[in-house]
C-alpha cells in the first residue's frame, strides 16, 4: 500500500516537473536547458514570499508570473535567433541556465534556504500514515494535467500549438502567427517550471543548484513521451514505479538514476518512446 | 561568386603531400619547446594551473573533433575521463608505485574508457538514429558513471574520492612537461587527421549522413569508432589528471564538467581544433585566477559569454580571429586542386545471366494507404529503364525500396542475385548500386574534389595522413565533369555551386562509385536544355558502352523517349505497363494517365 502510494506520488511529482519542459520541447521542437533555472527560481519565489510573510501558497501565482516573464525574456532574445539551430538552442539554454544560477547565488547566497511547508502532516489512508503534502501533489498534479488537456483540446492557443506541432511551415500558411505561439508556449512552459519550483520546495532543499539535479529526469521523461503529454503521464507513471522500486528493493543510487538509463534504453528500441502506443 | 573563382583544375602547380603533415610538425615541434622551457619562468602556481588546464586541453581536442568536425555533441567525454582517473587511482592504490602498477594504470586507463566508448557508440548510433539520441546518450552516461562511483563503497571512496596513492616520480615542472608533451602530440595528431583526406570523412559525416551511406561507407561504424578512440584519448588524460593531481572526485566524471568541456570548446570555436585548445587552456587559467576573487561573478560573466556566443559567434573566438586574419593581405591560400586522372575500370562480370535487378510482387504501405503493390520487375545490364508515371505513383517510394532494405516492403528486391531486405544502405551500395536523390545529395562544406574523394573511398581508401596529389576517377565520371565544366571548379565548396553542377556533381560522384545498378531521381529536373542533353549522352554511354543498367525516374516524356531502352508506367502503386519506348510513348493508357482520365 505505502508503495503504492509512492508509485503514485512520485509519477504525481515527475509529471508537475516535467510539463513545462514537454510544452516547449513539444511546439518549438527545443530541448530548454533553462528549465532547471526556472525550477530554482520558483522555489525562490517561495523564499520572498515566506520573507515579505505571505500566505505560502500566494508564492503560487508569483512563481507562474515571474517564470512566464523571464521565459518571454528568453524567448526573445535568446531562443528566437537558435530555431534553425537546436542543438545550439540547448547549449544557449544551458548558458541561460548558469546565468540565472548565478545570479540567484548573488542575490540570495549559496546556502540553503528555509520555507514553510505549504501543506504539514500525514493522513491516514487506506490503514497508512501518510504525507498529506505528498497527496496534495498528486490531487494538484492532475489539476495541472487536467488543464494542461483542457488548453490543448479546447481553446484556440491549444489548437494553433497542435498545429504548429504537426505542420509547422503549413500552420504559418494558414495565417497562425507562429511566432506568437511559440512566444506564448514558452512563457507557459517556464511559468509551470517555475510553479514546479514552488511545489518541489517543502519535498528538497532549496539552493541556487536545486533545479539541476531535476533537470536530467525530465528532459529524459519529456524524450521519451515525445510532445505529447498523455504519453508524458505514461512515462511519469512506468519510470516513476521503476525509480520507487529499484530504491525499495535493489539500491537508492541505482533507483536514482533508472530513470535516465530506462528511458535511453526506450528510446534506442523504439525512438518515438511511448508516444506510439 | 563562383565566376571570380580560380579556374584552378589543371592549372595549379601539384600540390606537395608532405607538406600538409611538415606545416604541423614544425608548429607541434615549436610548441613543444616553448612549453619544455615554460617551467623555468612561470611561478609553482602558474605551472600547477597550466599542467591541469593543458590536461583538460587534451579533451577539448577530443570534443571538437567530435562535435566541431564530426558533428556529435557530447557531454560523455567527462565520464570516459573520470572512468581513466579512477582506473588509474585505484590501480595505483592496490599496486603502489612499481613498474608493474603504473603499466596496468596505464593499460586500463586507455582500455576501459575505449571499451565503454564502444558501448556508448553502439547506444548512440544505429541506422536512423539522430544526432539528439546520440547527445541524450552522452548526458546518461556521465550521471551513471557518477552513481557507480558513489556506489563503489571503499574501492571508489564514494563521494569524497580517492586521495594519497602513489604517483608517478615526477617533479611539478615534470608533470607541466609531460602534460604539455601528451597535448602537443595529440593535438598534432588530430591537426594531421583533420586536413588530411580522412579528416575529409568526419566533416562529410556531420553535413549529410545519407549521402555518406548512400556512398557506401558505413557512417554508423565510422562514429562509433570515432567515439571509442576518442574515449581513449579522454582516458589517458584521466591517467595524466589522477598522477598529477593526486586526487579523483566524482565531480571529474560528472555531467557538470562534461558540459564546462563543451563551453570552453564553443567558446574557443568549435571544428578549429587550436581554438578549443587555447580556449580551454586561458578559460581555465583565468578562472583559477579570478574565481578566488569573485567566484559567481566569474561564473555568469562565462555564462553570459558563452550565451552570446552561441548565438552570434557560433564560430567561437577563433573565428573572429580568422576573419581578422583574413582582412590582411597575407596568408591568403585556397586548398590546391588535386590532378585529375583516368582510372582503368574493373572489368565487368557480365554474362552470368542473372539479371542485375530483380523485383518479385513488391508491396509497401503507410499504415492503410497502399504505395506499392504487386509490383515485378526485371532488369539487365546495359539496360535503361524509365520510371514514368504521374505525381503520387510511387516511383520514389519504389527507388526507396530498391535501396534501402530496411524500409518496411513485403516482397523480394535482390541485386544481381543477392536479396537486399534488412541490408542498410551503405551495404546495398557495396552490391553494385548507386543512388542520385531527386534534390542533389552533396556535402555542402566540402569541395568538388572532395566530395569526389569521398566517392572513391570504397575503392581506393584515403590517407589518414595527407591528401593525395591524384584523383582517380572512372572515365565515364570524367566525362561528366568535363561536359559540365565542374573540372575548372574542384576547390570551391559545394554550397559555392549552382543546382544544375550539384546535380551534376552527385551524378558524378554515383557514377565514381562504379555500380552496376544506377538509380536516378529526376536527375534533369531544373535543369537547362543543354545540361539535360549532356546528362542524357552520359547516361546513353554509361548504358550502352559500359554495360551498366540505369533506372530511371522522369517526367519529361521526350527525354525519355530519346535516351530509353525500355518504359516502366507506374501508376497508383501499380505496375500498368512496361515495353520498348514506341509500345509505351504509343499507347492509349499513358495517354490518358497523363491528361488525367484515369483516375480513380
Amino acid at each position: 500500500m505505502l508503495l503504492t502510494l509512492d508509485i503514485l506520488t512520485t509519477a504525481a511529482i515527475l509529471f508537475i516537473v516535467s510539463i513545462g519542459l514537454l510544452a516547449i520541447f513539444g511546439v518549438l521542437k527545443i530541448i530548454n536547458f533553462a528549465h532547471g533555472a526556472w525550477l530554482t527560481v520558483g522555489a525562490y519565489c517561495a523564499v520572498v514570499t515566506a520573507k515579505l510573510g505571505l500566505n505560502p501558497w500566494a508564492a503560487l501565482p508569483l512563481a507562474f508570473v515571474v517564470g512566464a516573464a523571464l521565459g518571454g525574456l528568453a524567448e526573445h532574445f535568446i531562443i528566437r535567433p537558435l530555431y534553425r539551430r537546436p542543438l545550439d538552442a540547448i547549449l544557449a539554454t544551458w548558458g541561460l541556465g548558469i546565468v540565472v544560477g548565478q545570479l540567484v547565488t548573488l542575490a540570495f547566497g549559496r546556502d540553503v534556504q528555509m520555507t514553510p511547508n505549504l501543506f504539514a502532516g500525514t493522513i491516514a489512508i487506506l490503514g497508512v500514515e501518510y504525507s498529506a503534502y505528498r497527496l496534495v501533489a498528486l490531487g494538484i498534479a492532475l489539476a495541472i494535467g487536467l488543464l494542461f488537456a483542457l488548453t490543448i483540446e479546447r481553446t484556440r492557443l491549444g489548437l494553433s500549438a497542435r498545429a504548429v506541432i504537426m505542420n509547422e511551415t503549413l500552420a504559418r500558411s494558414l495565417g497562425i502567427d507562429t511566432g506568437r505561439v511559440r512566444l506564448v508556449v514558452f512563457m507557459i512552459g517556464a511559468g509551470l517550471a517555475a510553479l514546479a519550483g514552488v511545489l518541489l520546495t517543502p519535498l528538497t532543499s532549496v539552493d541556487p543548484n536545486m533545479g539541476v539535479s531535476w533537470l536530467i529526469g525530465a528532459f529524459m521523461l519529456v524524450m521519451v513521451a515525445d510532445a505529447s503529454y498523455l504519453a508524458l503521464a505514461a512515462a511519469c507513471l512506468v519510470f516513476g514505479a521503476a525509480q520507487v522500486l529499484i530504491s525499495t528493493f535493489v539500491s537508492p543510487i541505482l533507483g536514482s538514476i533508472a530513470i535516465a538509463v530506462l528511458a535511453a534504453l526506450v528510446l534506442r528500441i523504439s525512438p518515438k518512446g511511448f508516444s506510439r502506443a | 561568386m563562383l565566376e571570380t573563382l580560380p579556374a584552378a583544375g589543371r592549372i595549379a602547380p601539384p600540390p606537395r603531400r608532405r607538406l600538409a603533415v611538415a606545416a604541423p610538425c614544425v608548429v607541434a615541434g615549436l610548441a613543444a619547446m616553448a612549453l619544455w622551457i615554460a617551467p623555468a619562468v612561470l611561478d609553482t602556481f602558474a605551472v600547477n594551473v597550466l599542467t591541469r588546464s593543458m590536461i583538460y586541453a587534451v579533451l577539448a581536442v577530443t570534443v571538437d573533433l567530435l562535435w566541431g568536425f564530426a558533428g556529435i555533441l557530447t557531454f560523455g567525454q567527462a565520464a570516459f575521463f573520470g572512468v581513466g582517473a579512477y582506473a588509474t587511482a585505484m590501480i595505483l592504490t592496490a599496486l603502489g608505485a612499481t613498474p608493474a602498477g603504473f603499466a596496468a594504470a596505464l593499460a586500463t586507463a586507455i582500455a576501459a574508457p575505449a571499451l565503454l566508448g564502444l558501448v556508448v557508440g553502439w547506444l548512440s548510433f544505429y541506422h536512423r538514429s539522430t544526432p539528439l539520441y546520440a547527445s541524450v546518450i552522452s548526458l546518461v552516461v556521465p550521471i551513471v558513471v557518477v552513481q557507480l562511483i558513489y556506489a563503489g563503497g571503499e574501492s571508489t571512496g564514494s563521494s569524497s574520492g580517492l586521495v594519497g596513492f602513489d604517483v608517478l616520480p615526477l617533479e611539478i615542472a615534470g608533470y607541466f612537461r609531460l602534460a604539455a608533451l601528451v597535448l602537443v602530440l595529440v593535438t598534432l595528431v588530430a591537426w594531421i587527421l583533420v586536413r588530411s583526406d580522412a579528416g575529409r570523412a568526419l566533416v562529410a559525416l556531420r553535413d549529410n549522413e545519407a549521402r555518406c551511406a548512400y556512398l557506401g561507407l558505413n557512417p554508423r561504424r565510422l562514429q562509433i569508432l570515432l567515439t571509442a578512440a576518442l574515449a581513449a584519448v579522454a582516458g589517458l588524460a584521466g591517467f595524466l589528471f589522477a598522477n598529477a593531481s593526486g586526487v579523483v572526485a566524482p565531480e571529474n566524471a560528472g555531467f557538470l564538467f562534461g558540459t564546462e568541456l563543451v563551453i570552453w570548446v564553443a567558446l574557443g570555436g568549435r571544428g578549429t581544433l587550436l581554438g578549443p585548445v587555447l580556449g580551454t587552456i586561458a578559460i581555465d587559467y583565468l578562472a583559477a585566477n579570478l574565481s578566488g576573487d569573485l567566484p559567481f561573478l566569474w561564473q555568469l560573466l562565462l555564462g553570459t559569454a558563452f550565451v552570446i556566443i552561441i548565438i552570434l559567434l557560433p564560430g567561437g573566438l577563433a573565428d573572429l580571429v580568422g576573419r581578422l586574419w583574413r582582412v590582411l593581405p597575407i596568408g591568403r591560400r585556397t586548398r590546391a586542386a588535386p590532378h585529375l586522372v583516368a582510372r582503368v575500370a574493373a572489368p565487368e562480370a557480365a554474362g552470368t545471366g542473372v539479371p542485375i535487378l530483380k523485383v518479385e510482387n513488391l508491396a509497401k504501405a503507410y499504415g492503410a494507404l497502399t504505395v506499392l503493390e504487386g509490383i515485378d520487375l526485371e532488369i539487365r545490364a546495359g539496360e535503361l529503364v524509365s520510371l514514368v508515371g504521374p505525381n503520387g505513383a510511387g516511383k520514389t517510394t519504389l527507388m526507396r525500396c530498391l535501396s534501402d532494405g530496411t524500409e518496411p516492403f513485403t516482397g523480394a528486391v535482390a541485386i544481381g542475385g543477392t536479396a537486399i531486405t534488412g541490408l542498410t544502405p551503405n551495404r546495398i551500395v557495396g552490391l553494385g548500386v548507386g543512388r542520385k536523390f531527386q534534390v542533389a545529395s552533396v556535402f555542402e562544406s566540402l569541395s568538388v574534389a572532395d566530395c569526389l574523394r569521398l566517392a572513391r573511398a570504397p575503392h581506393d581508401g584515403l590517407s589518414p595522413v595527407g591528401q593525395a596529389e591524384t584523383l582517380g576517377l572512372p572515365q565515364a565520371a570524367l566525362d561528366v565533369l568535363r561536359m559540365t565544366g565542374l573540372d575548372h571548379l574542384l576547390t570551391p565548396p559545394t554550397r559555392l555551386l549552382s543546382h544544375g553542377q550539384k546535380q551534376a556533381l552527385e551524378l558524378a560522384m554515383v557514377v565514381a562509385l562504379e555500380p552496376r545498378l544506377i538509380l536516378l531521381d529526376e536527375p534533369t529536373a531544373g535543369l537547362t536544355k543543354a545540361e539535360r542533353t549532356t546528362i542524357g549522352t552520359v547516361l546513353k554511354a554509361l548504358t550502352t558502352g559500359r554495360g551498366i543498367a540505369a533506372v530511371l525516374v522522369e517526367h519529361d516524356l521526350d527525354f525519355v523517349r530519346e535516351i530509353s531502352s525500355r518504359i516502366v508506367v507506374l501508376h497508383q502503386g501499380r505496375l500498368v505497363l512496361d515495353g520498348t519506348v514506341e509500345a509505351v510513348v504509343g499507347s492509349e493508357l499513358v495517354r490518358t494517365i497523363y491528361s488525367g482520365g484515369a483516375h480513380g
